[in-house]
């Protein structure tokens, strides 16, 4: 039996030493970032692709999500690709995001790519609502969500979300946002962040608010033109992909030259 | 509540580890409040003959109990299903191993999607006896956690060494009975060379269990070994070696030597 949606599943691509760990988004799921994984791996390096707690499951598996479930879902991805490669640095969309820079500011990394990561979460009468979220959610288990943001209708098609946001899992994804902001002076890797102006969720001031909030000496913020929230997956998926790659070899240094097509193994 | 992430949240010791070696992978599934360091040794001895070994953290385990209490057993499913798939993208075939309540999550997984082969230790089949078993639920919101027996090690040395909580939380103890009721519903099922590694000095699930397993397990191909001097830990306590060395043997013969 298989309790994990099809195309929900986590991915790993084995390559050189220097690997990528890559994290899905809110309500999302491993699929989200496998084409993104897919391109890193082609690039030489290798790639874990996680799925966090309760995801790509079933949206009730979420009343229970709790922050230190999704942060313990990223040390176990790290740990795994450390069985691959010898530096790690941490990437992620959105949730993804957060739960890379959170992971930064405690463990060493050789970088941090964090894309569409928000800064304000929703209006703030509704966070200061976070209290009774967890009593509200017994009654109210799902807010809606906005309108869809992508300008690729194609890969819109087969995009791989629970169609609500579990009231209860936004509590915490309140609290895990609450403590990657206030943790972001800790984080002394380079850091790349990437947003686009059609995003609908996290709009380009966002990363530009939190990327002046970093102290680390080495920061890049990348704005596209067009795109949704998803840019792992919208139209400039692959402009995305390049810079986080141009990124992971700046860092790291490997490889000394760029890969030749077909490198993957 | 929110600078209550503890950093790390995986307690050391607890991580998931993998070896990567050759094309043929293991899939090392730890027990019920346990941790990837119940079959880490495992792990390295299938690792040091050429197969790439990935031991998967559960949901809910090697963190703090509390956790525990918290998750259902689709959680655990979900995890060990994850280690499955993250292997199948570096190897061509994998062989599930799974110790106590890992053997149950193997036989599910086994039935859904066919590994190699299937080894199952010191895995529980029956429910629990007692009356108790259907009060558990309820019985959690009063008795949030049940005191483990008393240590029976045959070699006192591996306690040491051993992560896994002090209690048994008693809404996640529902959620295993559960889980076998699933799994012994499975078995006939699973059509795929299966080994069933059991303690005869298991007095936490005692050896009955294995002959069930060997009488419903679907496959023609099947085995038991019986071990002597261990406690329910075969993977840890002192016929660790012997285990080991079966373990070796029915990957090899299953899958092959390594690629």
């Amino acid at each position: 039996m298989s309790v994990i949606l099809p195309r929900g599943e986590a991915f790993v691509y084995p390559g050189g030493p220097v690997g990528c760990l890559v994290v899905h988004g809110f309500t999302g799921a491993p699929a989200e970032m496998r084409w993104f994984g897919q391109q890193l791996a082609k690039a030489g390096y290798s790639v874990v692709g996680v799925r966090l707690f309760a995801h790509a499951t079933r949206p009730e598996d979420m009343f229970r999500a709790r922050p230190q479930d999704w942060v313990a879902s990223v040390e176990d991805g790290y740990h795994l690709l450390r069985g691959l490669s010898d530096h790690v640095v941490v990437m992620g969309l959105s949730l993804g995001g957060i739960l890379s820079l959170h992971f930064a500011s405690r463990r060493p990394v050789r970088g941090v790519v964090a894309m569409s990561v928000p800064y304000v979460l929703m209006a703030p009468w509704r966070r200061r609502l976070r209290p009774v979220f967890p009593a509200l959610s017994k009654v109210m288990p799902f807010f809606d969500k906005g309108a869809p943001d992508w300008f690729d209708p194609h890969v819109a098609d087969d995009h791989l979300e629970y169609p609500r946001h579990p009231v209860r899992a936004v509590a915490s994804l309140i609290d895990v946002h609450a403590d990657m902001l206030r943790r972001l002076p800790l984080i002394t890797a380079p850091v790349l962040m990437m947003s686009s102006h059609g995003d609908a969720t996290a709009p380009p001031w966002h990363s530009q608010t939190i990327f002046d909030r970093l102290t680390t000496a080495d920061k890049q913020l990348l704005l596209f033109e067009r795109g949704g929230h998803v840019i792992t997956r919208d139209v400039e998926r692959q402009r995305v992909a390049d810079a986080a790659a141009g990124f992971v070899r700046r860092v790291t240094g490997w490889p000394k030259s760029p890969a030749p097509a077909g490198r993957r193994r | 509540m929110t600078a209550g992430i503890p950093s790390p949240v995986i307690q050391p010791g607890a991580e998931p580890f993998l070896f990567r070696r050759g094309r043929t992978g293991c899939l090392l599934v730890h027990g019920f409040t346990a941790a990837p360091q119940e079959v880490l040794r495992l792990g390295a001895h299938l690792g040091n003959h050429g197969y790439t070994a990935l031991g998967v953290r559960l949901a809910g385990h090697g963190t703090s109990v509390h956790d525990l209490s918290r998750t259902r057993w689709p959680d655990w499913l979900a995890s060990a299903q994850d280690g499955y798939d993250e292997l199948r993208g570096m190897c061509d075939r994998v062989v599930l191993l799974g110790m106590s309540m890992g053997g149950l999550l193997s036989v599910l997984l086994a039935a859904g999607q066919p590994p190699a082969g299937l080894v199952l230790m010191s895995t529980p089949i029956t429910l629990l006896r007692s009356p108790l078993r259907r009060w558990l639920q309820p019985l959690s919101l009063i008795v949030p956690r049940i005191p483990k027996g008393p240590p029976d090690w045959f070699d006192p040395t591996a306690a040491v060494e051993r992560v896994a909580y002090p209690a048994y939380p008693t809404r996640a103890a529902a959620e295993v009975q559960g889980l076998i009721t699933r799994a012994r519903a499975a078995l006939p099922q699973v059509k795929v060379p299966t080994l069933v590694i059991h303690s005869l000095n298991d007095t936490f699930v005692v050896p009955a269990n294995a002959e069930i397993l060997m009488a419903e397990l679907g496959t023609s191909d099947k085995r038991l070994l019986l071990v002597e001097g261990s406690n329910h830990l075969v993977t840890l306590d002192a016929a660790r070696q012997t285990v080991f060395d079966a373990a070796h043997a029915f990957v090899r013969r299953v899958a092959g030597p390594p690629r």
